[in-house]
């Protein structure tokens, strides 16, 4: 191998370990609430059932895969971790393949082997990207990797012969059975561009070498070594193309990304980890003005008592910002949902943690649904149902302890009672039935309020209710009874 | 060194022979009692082709199960395991040989302590089969959202089961499967949301999308029950709303505020109506015709006062359903000029729901609950059992539980009838078998038998909805179906002026 040659090498390696930094930290630090807006809406059990109705179907095995690994992003920089490896992969392999059939002459081109893995990058930035596309991806480029490293001959075809279809069956025909995008109706296309260029680029660069070999056919016999200089500018030529592929591409990444929808999710993942002291520090040093952020926001300061006193400290959005209707969608119920469990209206935060949950577009099931379906359950006494979400969370790698933890209260009357949360809400939750639809009433909050004192929660979104509507007399009413108690 | 090439057969073949060994049963405990197994197959009736009634202990410490099933000529099957499991063949065999005998299921349950052997149990074989499968539609017991579901279709003597179509075919959601007596050749199957219409099939035929909704008609055609003869089908338009129960294990009330009733002429492709089934001041419901053709029974309830959001408890309540009954002339297909009380459950304070007469003309069962038409989401719901011939009523005490039981259809030979029930665990609904005699002698109930019934229902988040009896499989081509759903074009329905 040249001095030169050694040289690029290193380049290269110190290339591909830069973007994978670049990545790590986008996700780890920038994007993380993404990570875990994708681990919430699926639910990785190991189970022979589950896996076996997901390999069974073309693509299932990329399908799997993405799936296996999603199931880390619970922890965000576990799961940047993971896609940096992931993009880096598909990056080395896709340099590897170019390599194969590159000429020392092209290395000018070394920038285009980030191409696919900076495209891959570009799809993750939406929420509904799956993490299987970037699997089928990176089986594709390992598949084409063996091939070309066979033997020509019978063994190569035979292999080709039998692996395209187990490739197909791997990867899928992404646009029928696999799924790559939460969306089912909805193409990926940056995925299928970064599929494309991962395959094309190699052997686009094989057509080149093959044109530049016959030019330099009769040139050839007589090469005299490039000298010192033009070495030197050949080196700074190649770092210029990867630096202005790298810049170009980290542009896009930032241009592109949602940072908007990243600080929705965040309210929600502090919401989901009851994280109050967290959200009032986040509001405020910024003042959220979307539907999550309020109706997050203001649940903070309920549950620190401040929800009455310090209202129009904050931005509000009326009564949707206290408890929004719940629209038929995965998401946007899901803080409302939390509200509606922390004040004890238990049936109501089970029907819409449940709904959310059927929402889920491409039919996965959540772990943070099965949790509070199990607690909703717990708590109401519905102990089978209970069990049978907690005997589910059981086949997963992050949710059993807290499963193996919960399965001895089913029944136990004293202990429930004892929990701090369970016992609390049983105390808070509706003494009387009665019928509700898609949006909260006064009457809902009255009801909860009136039959247990203690409420406090109920309370102040009551009172906070009265305030945001405008109704005076209810708000003097609520509070000279709540004075006499 | 020489490597041993056949060390990994050797190493198969020991993995094999011990993964078929089973442990000798040996100083057992004898038990007083009867096994507690799960699902319960203690002192059942079965059907002689029926799948076979794997089952596993109740208590899940137990380490293994051993079950040794005898006739009264010496033939036995045994199987041991975490969950019993019969050799498919050797069951069949076995109840074959069996119509109107008895089995004799001897079972022991491995502990920590050691084994123990409890009192047999029999299990009667009834010379009555059952037909060949089941249809159902696997859905989560939810609210207004929906997620994956489908139609399925089961085949009863095996564990065999078929999507027929499923929503990941098109956008929205299935559901009213529907056969004539039980024979997937004549099919109504609706399709709901953006691709909603209701699918027919005749002689195994083509299925065609068709809009049920009319200018005369309250709405899209609902409930469906068909004709005998094949030429009509019955069905309901329901103008349907939810509401959600704050603190009640019961949830949710499913609930019309109109509705009416119309018998479809397949032949004619027109509904023919009458003004005595689509009255404003009465809810008329859940349509089904008698065994020989010539009545229409159906739910019919008085609304209440009114209804607005923050409905009271007590305004729903009041809505309470009878079975009646109106004369229906297939010949000409008009109906009776009068309508006659057949159950008059309002004035029990109760409610009827789902009636589903036996194709023999013999009975008419029911289900019965405190109020309301939606009985699947009522704890209190239980079967009823009405004699045709003397026009008794009693409750199915055989099969009733603590929780609900609702939905329910007959075999083709009206000897065994299929119901959910969620007694369970109180909320996925499970299908459950009984035989009832020429004499309406209910025997205890059975849960559909499966592989391995513990995981099987564990693992399954779905209800079983709507059971239907089927005599063959459906050959139902969902790909075609999905593609005439997801086609824009529908037929209407006319009506006959």
């Amino acid at each position: 191998m040249t001095k030169k040659l050694v040289l690029m090498k290193k380049l290269h390696i110190i290339f591909t370990l830069l973007f994978g930094v670049a990545v790590l930290l986008f996700f780890g630090l920038a994007y993380p609430h993404h990570l875990h807006y994708q681990e919430q809406y699926q639910l990785f059990l190991f189970d022979s059932s589950y896996v076996w109705d997901i390999v069974r179907l073309p693509g299932g095995v990329a399908d799997l895969l993405g799936r296996f690994c999603t199931q880390f992003f619970l922890f965000a920089w576990v799961g940047a971790a993971i896609i940096a490896l992931l993009l880096m992969a598909v990056q080395v392999l896709t340099l590897r393949l170019s390599l194969f059939t590159l000429h020392s002459s092209l290395f000018t081109l070394y920038g285009l082997s980030f191409v696919p893995s900076f495209l891959l990058w570009l799809f993750l930035l939406d929420e509904h990207a799956l993490l299987g596309g970037v699997w089928a991806v990176l089986l594709t480029l390992l598949a084409l990797w063996l091939f070309v490293n066979l033997p020509k001959g019978w063994t190569r075809r035979i292999v080709i012969i039998v692996a395209i279809p187990i490739l197909y069956y791997m990867v899928g025909p992404n646009w029928t059975g696999s799924h790559y995008y939460r969306y089912p109706t909805v193409t990926p296309y940056l995925l299928y561009a970064a599929w494309l260029t991962a395959i094309i680029l190699p052997l686009f660069l094989s057509v080149k070498r093959k044109v530049k070999s016959e030019k330099n056919l009769a040139r050839q016999t007589s090469a005299v070594p490039l000298g010192l200089k033009q070495e030197r500018r050949q080196q700074i030529f190649h770092f210029s193309f990867f630096t202005f592929t790298f810049i170009v591409m980290m542009t896009l990444v930032w241009k592109n990304a949602n940072f908007k929808a990243e600080k929705v999710m965040q309210y929600d993942f502090m919401a989901c980890h009851q994280q109050w002291n967290r959200i009032l520090e986040t509001v405020n040093a910024e003042k959220p003005n979307n539907q999550i952020g309020v109706t997050v926001q203001n649940l903070a300061l309920a549950m620190h008592g401040q929800l009455v006193n310090h209202l129009f400290d904050y931005n509000q959005n009326g009564i949707a910002g206290l408890l929004p209707d719940v629209q038929s969608d995965a998401t946007s119920p899901m803080p409302t949902a939390e509200a509606f469990y922390q004040l004890g209206m238990v049936y109501v935060a089970q029907r819409t943690v449940f709904e959310a949950q059927e929402a889920i577009l491409d039919f996965q099931k959540s772990g943070r649904c099965y949790k509070r379906l199990a607690q909703t359950n717990l708590i109401i006494g519905s102990y089978e149902v209970a069990r049978k979400y907690l005997m589910a969370l059981q086949k997963t790698l992050f949710y059993r302890d807290w499963a193996n933890e919960t399965l001895p209260l089913l029944g136990n009357e004293e202990a429930i009672a004892k929990h701090p949360e369970y016992g609390r809400l049983r105390q808070m939750a509706y003494g009387e039935d009665f019928y509700f639809s898609d949006h909260v009433t006064p009457e809902m909050l009255e009801s909860l309020c009136f039959s247990n004192p203690d409420n406090h929660l109920a309370y102040q979104y009551l009172m906070a209710y009265y305030i945001l509507t405008g109704d005076r007399e209810s708000y003097a009413k609520l509070l000279l009874q709540m004075q006499k108690q | 060194m020489k490597r041993n090439t056949f060390l990994p057969f050797y190493l198969f073949t020991f993995l094999l022979f011990l993964a078929s060994c089973t442990e000798t049963v040996s100083d057992a405990k004898q038990e007083n009692g009867q096994p507690q197994i799960y699902p319960d197959y203690v002192g059942v009736t079965i059907p002689v082709n029926i799948a076979p009634l794997n089952f596993c202990m109740a208590d899940e410490v137990a380490l293994l199960v051993d079950a040794v099933i005898a006739d009264s000529r010496g033939n036995s099957l045994h199987s041991q395991g975490g969950a019993v499991d019969f050799d498919l063949d050797d069951w069949h065999a076995l109840l074959g040989q069996n119509p109107g005998d008895s089995l004799t299921v001897t079972v022991s349950a491995k502990f920590d302590d050691g084994w123990h052997t409890y009192s047999p149990f029999s299990i009667y074989v009834s010379p009555d089969s059952i037909d060949y499968g089941l249809c159902y539609r696997l859905i989560e017991p939810g609210y207004e959202v929906w997620s994956k579901m489908g139609i399925y279709e089961r085949d009863l003597s095996t564990f065999d089961e078929r999507p027929l179509i499923e929503n990941t075919q098109f956008e929205g959601c299935v559901n009213c499967h529907s056969f004539n007596r039980g024979n997937p050749a004549d099919m109504s199957l609706h399709i709901r949301g953006p691709h909603g219409a209701t699918l027919l099939r005749k002689d195994y035929g083509p299925v065609t999308a068709y809009n049920t909704k009319t200018s005369q008609t309250l709405g899209l055609c609902v409930y469906p029950y068909w004709h005998p003869s094949g030429r009509y089908i019955a069905y309901s338009t329901n103008a349907t709303s939810q509401l959600f129960h704050s603190a009640h294990r019961n949830r949710i009330e499913v609930f019309d505020t109109a509705s009416d009733l119309q018998v479809y002429d397949v032949e004619k492709n027109e509904l023919l109506l009458s003004p005595l089934l689509k009255q404003d001041s009465i809810y008329e419901t859940f349509p089904v015709f008698s065994a020989d053709g010539r009545s229409l029974y159906f739910c019919a309830a008085r609304p209440p006062l009114s209804f607005g959001e923050g409905t009271g408890v007590g305004l729903l309540d009041s809505i309470r359903y009878n079975l009646c009954r109106i004369d229906f002339d297939p010949q000409t297909g008009t109906f009776g000029d009068q309508i006659e009380i057949i159950v008059d459950a309002a004035a029990q304070r109760k409610s009827v729901s789902f009636p589903r007469p036996s194709y023999d003309g013999r009975f008419l069962c029911y289900t019965l609950s405190d109020y309301g038409q939606f009985s699947i989401w009522h704890h209190e719901a239980d079967l009823y059992l009405l004699d045709l011939q003397t026009g008794e009523s009693r409750p199915m005490t055989e099969v009733n539980s603590a929780d609900t039981e609702s939905f329910h259809n007959w075999s083709t030979n009206s000897r065994w009838l299929v119901f959910s029930s969620r007694r369970d665990d109180g909320l996925f609904t499970r299908p459950y078998f009984c035989h009832i005699d020429a004499d309406g002698v209910v025997t205890k109930a059975f849960m559909l038998p499966q592989r391995n019934p513990r995981r099987f229902y564990r693992d399954r988040f779905f209800s079983f909805n709507v059971p239907e009896f089927i005599i063959a499989p459906t050959h139902f081509d969902g790909h075609q179906a999905s593609r005439v759903i997801n086609d824009e074009s529908r037929k209407d329905f006319g009506v006959r002026p």
